[in-house]
């Protein structure tokens, strides 16, 4: 395609030869690269180097840091994740959010202790994806959160506590919501993802389901920034929500793993 | 693009390129190439490393060149943008905009639409955007927006930039451009599109494009269109449209990010129009050639044109 690019330019530039006197033509060679316009750069250049010492700029202090924990631990930084999902889903439409979930596969770094950087939520959350608030009912939450079991012993999410007890053999599995109360098949609660999960991605088949999409237009990359500024205004240190989202024997996470569990 | 491909549309751009410039009152009779992009999202430079087959793609300065390129090359040439340049990169949360269009009457920008996300930081800083680049001391003129589905009326600020149509004159013809945006609705937050209302984008075009054809008399409809590429039927989109509004030669689409390498060419009652879109960020300039002979469209073919360094 590339080649192919190339090669239209500069064949038309054989009949423009032509055409009247006013109209110049340049061959253009056959080369994949474009080079930078000068003008342009010249004042890109100086507004990139701005961008990247914003990386450097201190954001808050997590003196424990925030770990996705190795296998069988919980994923305490996509909690942290999925509950400012969730809060600021709350925010935006002005309506309690009764859960969010997001994916492990998403964090692409743990939150060393100390003084967390701009550039660290960077460096965690490359991804432009945004938050998105849909419908789902009670049913749905509760087979969401099993597909993300299957999938992967489970992924990021607020709002509600797993319990899968049992052997590989003989599992069983329960839901309620994070205060111990059961769930409604039926009711229609709100629900706080990413566009990239709503629209598909990483094997979530029941969040495509989701009614009355809102597209926030909030990265989720900004919306953590944004949290850990106010913490920081309020002179808080940023701390890892506490574990027992999901509670899952060592066989069981062993044979999801291997891709021999069924539920 | 494959090879049977690649050679009809050289063969088309051969043609186009032979056809003669009209005398002044002859019917139309000419060329013009469409350089187009949509949802770039504030990628200001090219993606970076970790970015899968994108990575090294892209980027403004890089976009310039090659338009300046094509520019010298072709004669007339219009750079066309179908919406979504907010969001995206450190770059839009810092300069909210500004930078993008600012940048974008560098690069040499003749018109452009709006998509879901320019609102996002509402319809204050989308005006103050528009402002500082029409504020900017550059040689190119400030370039236009249109839109024929948004009602402006609770929003005059916006409503004053943002033209229903334009026409513009080439040697052997003219042009006329509209735009159309998607609904607001679960896209946009109510309060980042406070006074501007939605309507239907078939409905909004029919007489406009009407109008284009018989009162302006247009030779070559263009419509930068922020619907979609296809939604199967749910709501309005760029491959539906040219059944359900006539008139229609090119829609250069946005919103779906959909990589199309050439032009889809959708049959229609006064013959074909070609729709087309280039993915997102930057990574592709989208060219389309259309050779008018004797008051109509004779040839037309188009292209992705990757942005590599």
């Amino acid at each position: 395609m590339k080649l192919c690019s190339a090669l239209l330019l500069s064949i038309f530039s054989i009949p423009l030869a032509a055409t009247p006197p006013s109209v110049k033509t340049e061959v253009i060679p056959i080369t994949a690269a474009i080079a930078d316009d000068e003008a342009i750069q010249k004042v890109i250049t100086p507004l990139a180097a701005g961008i990247k010492a914003t990386f450097g700029l201190p954001l808050v202090q997590a003196p424990q840091g925030l770990f996705r924990g190795r296998r069988g631990e919980e994923n305490l930084l996509g909690y942290w994740v999925s509950d400012v999902m969730r809060q600021a889903a709350q925010a935006v439409i002005g309506s309690p959010v009764r859960f969010a979930i997001t994916n492990a596969g998403g964090l692409r770094a743990n939150l060393r202790p100390g003084l967390l950087k701009v550039g660290d939520i960077f460096e965690m959350m490359p991804f432009e994806n945004e938050l998105v608030v849909i419908e789902l009912t009670g049913a749905e939450v509760i087979q969401v959160v099993k597909e993300g079991i299957l999938r992967r012993g489970g992924e990021p999410c607020s709002g509600v506590k797993a319990v899968v007890a049992g052997s590989p053999e003989s599992p069983t599995y329960t839901l309620v919501w994070e205060d111990g109360s059961p769930i409604d098949l039926s009711a229609v609660v709100k629900v706080a993802t990413s566009d990239y999960l709503y629209g598909g991605g990483d094997s979530i088949p029941t969040l495509k389901q989701g009614r009355k999409p809102f597209t926030t237009g909030v990265t989720l990359r900004q919306m953590l920034l944004d949290h850990c500024a106010v913490l920081a205004s309020a002179k808080q240190d940023l701390l890892a929500p506490a574990p027992g989202r999901y509670t899952i024997p060592v066989p069981i996470l062993e044979a999801i793993r291997d891709k021999k569990f069924k539920l | 693009m494959d090879r049977r491909a690649f050679l009809a549309a050289l063969g088309a751009a051969t043609v186009a390129s032979h056809l003669p410039l009209r005398g002044s009152d002859a019917a139309a009779s000419g060329r013009i190439t469409l350089l187009h992009t949509n949802d770039t999202h504030s990628r200001i430079e090219p993606f970076g490393p970790g970015n899968g087959n994108l990575s090294g793609l892209g980027g403004m300065a890089r976009r310039g060149t090659l338009v300046k390129q094509l520019r010298q090359q072709l004669g007339p040439v219009l750079l066309l943008d179908a919406g979504d340049t907010f969001q995206g990169t450190p770059y839009f949360n810092r300069y909210q905009g500004r930078l993008d269009y600012q940048l974008m009457r560098m690069v040499g920008y003749d018109a452009g639409t709006l998509g879901n996300h320019d609102f996002d930081n509402g319809v204050d800083l989308l005006v103050e955007a528009m402002a500082s680049m029409e504020q900017l001391k550059h040689p190119n003129p400030p370039f236009s927006f249109v839109n024929c589905n948004f009602d402006f009326k609770g929003a005059p600020a916006l409503g004053k930039r943002v033209r229903p149509y334009l026409i513009r004159e080439f040697p052997g013809l003219r042009v006329g451009l509209t735009g159309v945006g998607v609904a607001f609705a679960g896209l946009v937050a109510p309060k980042n599109h406070e006074g501007i209302g939605w309507r239907d984008p078939y409905e909004s075009l029919r007489p406009v494009v009407q109008r284009l054809r018989d009162v302006e008399k247009v030779d070559l409809v263009v419509v930068l269109s922020h619907l979609g590429y296809n939604l199967n039927g749910s709501a309005p989109d760029d491959l539906q449209m040219p059944g359900r509004v006539p008139g229609i030669d090119a829609i250069i689409g946005g919103h779906s990010h959909t990589f199309l390498e050439t032009p889809t060419r959708v049959a229609q009652a006064r013959g074909e129009t070609l729709v087309a879109q280039v993915g997102f960020g930057g990574v592709n300039l989208g060219r389309m050639d259309f050779a008018l002979a004797r008051g109509a469209v004779r040839a037309a073919s188009g292209a992705a044109i990757q942005l590599v360094g």
